[in-house]
């Protein structure tokens, strides 16, 4: 039966709850932050003098958070490849049909859906100095064991270049199981034909995977790679719980610095400003891998 | 023509189906939007109300201290049949001040909070609190006269009072007597001036015979805490900013400035007479309690430890170069907030907790000194009381009082002194002073 | 034979992975059974506590000044009241933009999807001066209502897209049948679109529950708390001290998503292959 396309004014009425939510919730605030970005904000205070740009340039002058912004780039720099590289390691690994391999699937999955603040109380355990904390009594053991001298007593959370080496670890063991999911999805839409092609043609293993696998991986890939960036600019609750963004501000992320400026200095025109650049950040950061990873998969394509 | 009586029937079903769920839909959300914290509207009747009191300190620690609290708290529960005294206990000293002002922007701050000065300046410019005048004038039985005057003082804005003193310590000079004894060393005097205390120091350290090991006994205990040691500064006549609070440039790198803290830091790195931060570190106990430390310029609370440990000790003003005594009052009071939803009770609250009697009992184990003078007055007649009462009325009230970013100051200053002490003076002093009080600057003129 | 060698080194690399992902959980169970006063356990006697301390979960579940039971029925309310309130936005919206035709119909679907592309921690700021003006703030309006993360168009996207396979015919006959829109949407797509709306939910659960940055803003009175931002305020209590304590409310706030969780994984994963995930 061929049905007329008929304008149905019960369209409105079925999307306007939804439609009223987001106007009301995500984008009157979008309007509302621009609004405060623009005044000096003081959440305790009645007075929002008008300031034009003023702290947009005060931020850019702003050694702290200049210093913000560059962890957190020095953070996503070492998050996303080393994310991505692992999480399709795994997903290789766990894509053979081997028995129980559904098992480790999962176990795979569960830090990335547990509790992150519990998760950060058990790695500050982890990053101990001294015996306890479990980094340095592995390192203890491998001392023992193959009778080399490495260091056992680390203060990872002190010692301003490791606070961030551990939240990077962190990150890799959190985020191993969304990135492996979707890897391996697009590891099984590859056709078996394709890898009995290239055996035939005298393809090993290896080859296989680099000459088969990994290209037709591409779009998976800079799904992954941009997904993983957008991530982690949004980096929050283990500065939060473990570093307190030190030591001596190295682990300060923009997004913690967003949050003591608003709700500690409780300025919150400049802390809208200061998110502002970090929606431009994640869009740039977006737009520019899209854009790098499609030339490369264009030019690949041909 | 079925068609069109059944679309009918069916969309009065759909306009009934979604009316209905509708009006559960607002009703839920109404009913949600008024369910707020434990103690709110539908908790109370009128015979049982609840005053929520805010106060530093983990609930997860018992203290001999907080078992003290809560027993006033069940005698003012019994002088007011009806009343429950529900405690919010906020960890975590540093973050006192901005949880509480959050909960005052939620609109869920406690009817009564204790004030410490040091951050009270955000409180008192801001709003968040009472003044207390009216209710002060009203009654007849509270004698704003019965607490010392200048920690009143501390706590008026223009004609406005925001706190009634509660309890409070000056900052002095402890020096352990059996070690002035055992080197033949006078004890300090009143007036006495940095070079008397830096040659004490100096015959108060005692070396050890390998000189790679750290000395036996130091003649000062030093941590770096700014509360703590922009003593310095301020007995040299310098200090961190412009008498109006506005300016750390031409201050805390003025002349002065750079002379007290290049004193300091040769204190540990040139004379040791004093630890250095691994040497603090390494020992992990407070030097001057384990009587390896002869002199700690600390305040009115460190009495209980150092009693505990066995220490000697006297106590004497600062050492000073500007000939008359100098010292910081820390203070704490206890304040009404702005939103309390029982402000009456909540005086009643705040007149028994600093009334005489209740005072002398809150200060019985040392901890600090009554704001209520009576009450200061029962312990006096030591020397090291009176010497404590005696300071109030020449000690200077914290910056943290009027200055709202105080308190990051402090932390901007801690670092750099942390870096003058480890780094050994590859930036020299001036330069660090210049760096952070143009950080410090910056940080106060935020657009 | 060579097979074999590669199998089991195979099965080594996923074991040692295994191992690493584990470890952490292990260690926080065995030391939420040890004394409540315990030092950190070393290794050494992490299996060996000095009597299995089962107590310590009633004692931290009704510790009066920080009531764990407490964060757990806001967790519940909380999270119960978002999947229920954005199914409902997102189930009315799906339908709406699925089958039926209206003018702008595209334009305005597009729009939606652009809300998706700002991240929630934007609009953070503006939206708790917007919340604490409406008075919700540390109530559960605050809580439930203006949720920044649930990506109301997230939700909607995927259910119309579930709701676009189902067959028409289906429609066609209910209407015959004298049913309104509303009705058809709960008689015949709801029911057939279950899969989708499972995935929705347990994807709105996994995100509410945990979700640590708003409400950690939105609640200020111990009492309101959730339980991801009560356990933190618990930690701070506790401040490196008292360690079996802080294990057992850890293992308490992270048993019922797990629960959810291994229940729910093949949507789960069904889910995360089809969109985007929150790394």
């Amino acid at each position: 039966m061929i049905r007329p396309y008929r304008h149905n004014w019960r369209g409105y009425l079925f999307i306007a709850p939804a439609t009223v939510y987001l106007a009301l919730f995500a984008f009157f605030p979008m309007i509302l932050a621009g609004w405060m970005s623009l005044h000096r904000w003081h959440l305790l205070k009645d007075e929002h003098p008008f300031v034009g740009l003023a702290n947009f340039t005060a931020m850019t002058q702003d050694p702290f958070f200049r210093n913000a912004v560059k962890n957190t780039l020095a953070y996503a720099v070492f998050t996303v490849p080393l994310g991505v590289i692992t999480s399709l390691a795994v997903a290789v690994l766990v894509s053979r049909p081997l028995r129980g391999v559904g098992f480790f699937r999962t176990l795979y999955y569960i830090p990335a859906v547990s509790s992150q603040v519990a998760i950060s109380m058990v790695w500050i355990w982890i990053l101990l100095p001294g015996e306890q904390g479990l980094i340095n009594y592995c390192l203890g053991r491998l001392n023992a064991w193959l009778g080399a001298d490495l260091p056992t007593s680390t203060n990872f959370l002190g010692r301003p270049g490791w606070a961030m080496a551990a939240l990077v670890a962190m990150s890799l063991w959190i985020g191993l199981g969304p990135r492996m999911i979707i890897f391996l999805a697009g590891i099984q839409s590859i056709p078996e034909t394709l890898y009995e092609a290239a055996a035939l043609d005298g393809c090993g293993t290896w080859r296989r995977f680099w000459y088969v696998t990994l290209p037709l991986l591409g779009p998976t890939t800079l799904f992954v790679t941009v997904t993983t960036t957008i991530a982690s600019f949004q980096l929050f609750t283990p500065v939060y719980m473990i570093t307190h963004g030190g030591p001596r501000r190295t682990t300060d992320v923009v997004l913690y610095h967003i949050y003591k400026e608003a709700w500690q200095k409780f300025e919150i025109g400049m802390a809208s400003a200061q998110s502002y650049v970090l929606f431009a950040m994640v869009l740039a950061a977006a737009a520019l891998q899209l854009w790098v990873m499609r030339r490369g998969l264009t030019e690949q394509a041909e | 023509m079925k068609n069109r009586r059944a679309a009918g029937r069916g969309s009065r079903m759909r306009r009934r189906t979604s009316t209905f769920l509708g009006r559960v839909a607002l009703g839920v959300l109404a009913a949600l939007a008024g369910v707020g914290p434990v103690g709110c509207a539908g908790d109370e009747t009128p015979d049982q109300v609840t005053l929520r009191v805010a106060n530093w300190g983990s609930p997860a620690v018992e203290s001999s201290f907080m078992a003290l609290e809560r027993q006033f708290l069940r005698e003012f529960e019994q002088l007011h049949p009806g009343v429950r005294v529900q405690v919010e206990q906020i960890p975590g000293f540093g973050q006192y001040a901005p949880k509480l002002l959050m909960m005052h922007v939620s609109g869920s701050v406690p009817d009564v909070i204790s004030l410490d000065a040091s951050s009270g300046a955000a409180f008192m410019d801001n709003g968040v609190l009472r003044d207390l005048k009216p209710y002060i004038e009203r009654d007849a039985s509270f004698r704003l006269d019965d607490y010392f005057g200048n920690l009143v003082k501390i706590f008026r804005r223009g004609d406005k009072l925001y706190s009634i003193p509660l309890d409070f310590t000056p900052m002095m000079m402890y020096y352990n007597r059996k070690l002035f004894d055992a080197a033949g060393l006078p004890y300090p005097r009143p007036g006495w001036t940095w070079e008397d205390f830096r040659r004490t120091a100096g015959a108060l350290t005692i070396r050890d015979p390998n000189p790679v090991r750290p000395p036996r006994q130091y003649g000062f205990n030093f941590i770096n805490v700014m509360p703590f040691w922009v003593l310095w500064l301020w007995t040299n006549g310098a200090d961190v900013l412009s008498p109006d609070g506005r300016k750390a440039g031409g201050h805390f790198d003025g002349p002065g400035s750079v002379e007290a803290v290049q004193f300091l830091t040769d204190l540990m790195l040139k004379d040791h007479v004093a630890p250095t931060l691994e040497e603090s570190k390494a020992a992990g106990v407070d030097l001057f309690r384990s009587g390896q430390a002869a002199m700690d310029l600390k305040g009115h609370w460190m009495m209980i430890d150092y009693r505990a440990d066995g220490i000697d000790f006297g106590v004497v003003d600062l050492p000073t170069n500007t000939g008359s005594p100098t010292t910081v009052v820390y203070l704490t009071g206890l304040s009404i907030t702005s939103r309390a939803r029982h402000p009456d009770l909540a005086w009643e609250y705040v007149k028994f907790m600093t009334g005489r009697e209740v005072q002398i009992r809150r200060v019985a184990s040392g901890l600090a000194i009554s704001g209520n003078r009576h009450a200061a007055a029962h312990y006096a007649g030591n020397p090291v009381e009176d010497a404590f009462i005696a300071a109030v009325e020449y000690a200077r009230p914290p910056w943290g009082a009027t200055v709202e970013r105080y308190p990051f100051i402090e932390g901007l200053g801690e670092e750099m002194l942390e870096d003058l002490l480890y780094s050994k003076g590859s930036l020299g002093v001036a330069a660090q002073l210049r760096r952070t009080a143009a950080l410090i600057d910056a940080a106060l003129s935020e657009p | 034979m060579i097979r074999r060698l590669t199998t089991i080194i195979h099965y080594l690399a996923l074991a040692a992975i295994a191992v690493t992902t584990v470890t952490p959980f292990v260690w926080m169970v065995f030391t939420s059974l040890h004394p409540p006063s315990a030092q950190i356990p070393t290794m050494a006697n992490l299996f060996r506590p000095a009597g299995w301390h089962f107590s310590n979960y009633s004692y931290v579940l009704t510790f009066g000044e920080l009531p764990v039971w407490r964060f757990a029925v806001n967790s519940v309310v909380t999270t119960c009241g978002v999947v229920v309130f954005q199914l409902t936005l997102c189930s009315l919206a799906a339908y709406g933009f699925a089958r039926l035709h209206f003018r702008g119909r595209d334009v305005l679907f597009f729009i939606f999807l652009l809300t998706m592309m700002v991240p929630a921690q934007v609009l953070v700021v503006p939206l708790f001066a917007f919340v604490q003006r409406l008075g919700w703030l540390d109530t559960y309006a605050g809580l439930i209502i203006p949720y920044p993360y649930l990506s109301t168009a997230f939700g909607t996207f995927l259910l119309r897209q579930f709701f676009l396979t189902v067959p028409q015919s289906l429609d066609d006959a209910a209407r015959l049948d004298g049913c309104g829109e509303l009705r058809i949407l709960w008689h015949v797509i709801l029911p057939s679109a279950r899969p989708a709306l499972v995935t929705v939910a347990a994807f709105a659960f996994i995100w509410t529950w945990g979700d640590f940055y708003w409400p950690l803003l939105a609640t200020s009175s111990t009492s309101m708390r959730t339980l991801e931002v009560g356990l933190s305020v618990f930690s701070d209590a506790y401040s490196g001290t008292r360690w079996p304590l802080q294990m057992a409310a850890a293992v308490i706030v992270l048993t019922p998503v797990l629960i959810v969780f291994l229940a729910m994984q093949r949507f789960f994963v069904r889910g995360a292959t089809m969109s985007g995930i929150k790394g």
